[in-house]
């Protein structure tokens, strides 16, 4: 099979390059998953969030102190320089999401029903904003309310108070819904990233193997020989089809020794399944793309902005429930669309019923009419280019 | 003779498509994609009135108190919940099934919560309740030990909740951190600009292309022709960002703040360091174009990384932990000098990026200089 050796040695000759790819995929891949997934907490029992709060008070007396203990039951704090910059630093990148100053002289006032006030630095009209002030003003309303009711209160006396007030808690239950393992897991996100590196990869190695053989001389060349002109495209097909088999293999392993948890789950044949066809896809598009090309040059120009833009707009980095809708109606004209519809819905799977299965069946199948149209119009276009040469 | 060599390295320079592609198209698709992931992130941060319920039992009937508290804290513009009454558990738990509430309250001896997960929303539900305990435990406990309080105003002093924060903001401007994607994209095609310094530098060395070698027969004088087609690579990279800049600004509405001359002096500086770094490199490796292209792409993407542009926080742990790694980033100088321009009041964080900038340009300039004068070429 000489035309398939040809194009195995071309992705041989430029294998550095495209296991480069491969690399930087997956160390970006592997952070961001984790940074994302870290985020997200399985529990069972209830917690209450934490919000990020940095507290700087300009007085230390009993009844701020047991502010601070009290205020630690729904915040983390996070210790800062007292520098305008520092802050404003923390703020900006969500370090914090709540500057607290309690001034000097605090104390008395409120004790003495005054109307002094804390200042405080926030994310204007946040969530964590509204969640922080219930809790801080809740202190210092019941402060004030006893030191009034009970002028005899020592400060110490009042802190104890407050504590035995506020101790206890609101029970909450949690109507839990089964969860699949696979919700929010490493392995969706990793699947998530997968078409990145999938796209990137397949469109780098099948269209530059694409362009070299579509050389007018070469492809001239080729065609002198004796070899059926079916042959010589089936050698192609089946070269290019093995080079994304063993790209898809090498990444989905990857995910095996990183998240080896889900991977015994019944999900993971369906996200299995589901990347299958996403490469059967891009390595069609590829296939086509090497047909149209003909500059090596140009290619990874086209090759970062076809991996690129679907990605961006069909939730591969950002998750598409944070996409506004006009973004996710024209991403759904990009098969990176439905390949990350498809992953989210099977991440969530617990049951496997019809009902449950049919809109990942029916987005795997957009998947596959994409792959078939990528792959009839590469066909005429090769064909017609044949013609003409 | 400088008019000469500067109109046609122009023209020689602005036929290179693909750099034109990479230094001003790149970057634009880029800021597109950046602006269609990104622009509702913010909106996501945003307090918006919680899906609620309470459960409408005989319990929730008899207890005036937090019917009236429960109704309070549900109108207006200001609302916490957007209250939802079920006449059974069964239906608020169908809601909670379905995602229409995030919780519901049940009255009764105490009031409970019942929640789907765990999350900011139901935190907030519940302190809200907790609130309402304790001010309730508060006026019982006050009564028991001080009758007379309840006629003191004690149930009016409970029902008047007062808010002991003021919102003061830090500085002039909101921290909309989807912005450092932005800065950080322009700074990347600063330093994309490198290619065009590069370029440059290879066409003045002979032994490198043909075309330095027609150039080093010309009785110009080295540096007169270098300037002259550095001149013109800058005077290409310049206007790009100026484009790309128009584009951010009057195309996606990104902010730069209020001070537009000291943003545009920042793209000049940033074009002229990408110059520089390229000649520099250029100028340095002496292997194969192929070693050079690897190291400016290399250089350019990790600094972007490292600026926060494929990870945002990226920036901000650099800043904490490994601070020198931040100040000898060069394309971090740049994200962070339009950074301190939009974010800061006072200049100071600025000047400290532009200084260490100019100091990145003096050695890249000076480094270039002792590598290619008086290089003489008996033979080639």
């Amino acid at each position: 099979m000489p035309v398939f050796k040809l194009c195995m040695k071309i992705i041989r000759k430029n294998w550095l390059s495209i296991s480069l790819y491969i690399v930087i995929f997956l160390a970006i891949a592997i952070t961001i998953s984790m940074s994302t997934m870290s985020e997200q907490k399985k529990s069972s029992s209830f917690s209450q969030e934490k919000a990020k709060i940095a507290l700087i008070s300009e007085e230390k007396t009993p009844l701020t102190e047991g502010f601070r203990q009290e205020l630690a039951k729904s915040s983390d704090f996070v210790k800062l320089p007292d520098r305008t910059e520092a802050l404003q630093d923390a703020l900006f990148f969500r370090n914090v999401t709540y500057i607290l100053r309690i001034p000097k002289g605090f104390t008395e006032d409120v004790l003495s029903g005054g109307s002094m006030q804390m200042e405080k630095t926030v994310v204007p009209n946040s969530t964590e904003n509204a969640y922080v002030d219930i809790n801080v003003n809740q202190y210092w309303n019941l402060a004030r309310i006893y030191a009034k009711h009970e002028p005899g209160a020592s400060q110490q006396q009042l802190v104890k108070q407050l504590k035995t007030n506020l101790s206890g808690s609101t029970p909450v239950t949690i109507r839990a819904h089964e969860r699949a393992i696979t919700s929010n897991s490493f392995s969706m996100y990793y699947f998530n990233f997968l078409a990145y590196a999938l796209s990137a990869v397949l469109i780098m190695g099948i269209s530059t193997v694409m362009i070299v053989v579509n050389k007018r001389d070469l492809s001239r060349r080729n065609f002198c020989s004796p070899l059926k002109a079916s042959s010589i495209n089936a050698q192609l097909i089946l070269a290019n089809l093995l080079f994304a088999t063993a790209s898809w293999v090498i990444l989905v392993v990857f995910c095996f020794f990183l998240d080896s948890k889900s991977f015994a789950t019944q999900n993971m044949t369906f996200f299995l399944i589901n990347s299958a066809i996403f490469t059967a896809c891009v390595a069609s598009l590829s296939y086509l793309i090497g047909n149209l090309m003909k500059n090596l040059n140009a290619m990874s120009a086209v090759c970062n902005v076809l991996t690129l833009g679907p990605c961006f707009i069909s939730g591969v980095f950002v998750p598409q429930e944070f996409l506004n809708d006009t973004v996710l109606k024209i991403a759904s004209f990009t098969p990176t669309y439905w390949y990350v519809q498809a992953n989210a819905r099977i991440a969530k799977l617990t049951q496997f019923g019809w009902s449950d299965l049919s809109s990942i069946i029916y987005s795997m199948a957009i998947l596959l009419v994409f792959a078939v149209a990528f792959a009839a119009l590469s066909l005429v276009i090769g064909k017609r280019r044949r013609l003409t040469n | 003779m400088f008019t000469h060599i500067f109109i046609y390295r122009f023209k020689c320079l602005i036929r290179d498509r693909q750099l034109v592609f990479w230094t001003l198209l790149f970057p634009i698709l880029l800021g597109t994609f950046f602006y269609m992931a990104f622009s509702n992130l913010n909106n996501e941060e945003t307090f918006k009135p919680i899906d609620a319920a309470v459960v409408n039992d005989s319990a929730y009937q008899q207890d005036s108190q937090l019917r009236m508290v429960m109704q309070s804290v549900s109108k207006g513009k200001d609302r916490l919940f957007n209250l939802k009454t079920a006449s059974n558990q069964a239906e608020a738990d169908n809601w909670l099934k379905q995602d229409k509430i995030d919780g519901y309250y049940t009255s009764g001896e105490e009031i409970k919560l019942t929640v789907k997960e765990t999350g900011i929303s139901q935190s907030i539900m519940k302190s809200f309740v907790d609130q309402y305990r304790t001010s309730s435990s508060a006026v019982t406990n006050i009564a028991k030990k001080n009758p007379k309080a309840l006629q003191n105003g004690l149930l009016k002093d409970v029902g008047e909740q007062r808010s002991y924060t003021k919102e003061v903001s830090g500085g002039s401007a909101e921290p909309n951190n989807v912005l450092n994607y932005f800065y950080s994209l322009i700074a990347m095609a600063c330093l994309y600009g490198s290619f065009w310094g590069m370029k440059e530098v290879t066409d003045i060395q002979a032994d490198i292309t043909d075309r330095a070698a027609r150039v080093n027969m010309a009785p110009v004088h080295k540096l007169e022709a270098f300037l002259a087609g550095s001149c013109a690579a800058l005077i290409i990279l310049f206007v790009e960002i100026m484009i790309l800049l128009a584009y951010l600004q009057f195309g996606l509405n990104i902010s730069f703040g209020q001070r537009t001359g000291y943003v545009l002096l920042t793209a000049l500086i940033g074009s002229v360091l990408g110059i520089s770094f390229g000649a520099f490199i250029g100028a340095v490796i002496k292997a194969g174009e192929g070693l050079k292209i690897a190291c400016l792409i290399v250089v350019t993407n990790l600094g972007s990384f490292l600026a926060g542009m494929m990870y945002m926080n990226m920036k901000y742990l650099i800043a904490t932990y490994v601070p020198p790694l931040a100040w000898l980033n060069p394309v971090n100088l740049l994200t962070d000098a339009f950074y301190a321009l939009y974010y800061y009041d006072s200049l100071h964080r600025y000047a400290l990026n532009m200084g260490m900038m100019v100091l990145f340009i003096i050695f890249f300039c000076a480094g270039t200089y002792l590598i290619v004068r008086r290089r003489k070429y008996a033979s080639i």
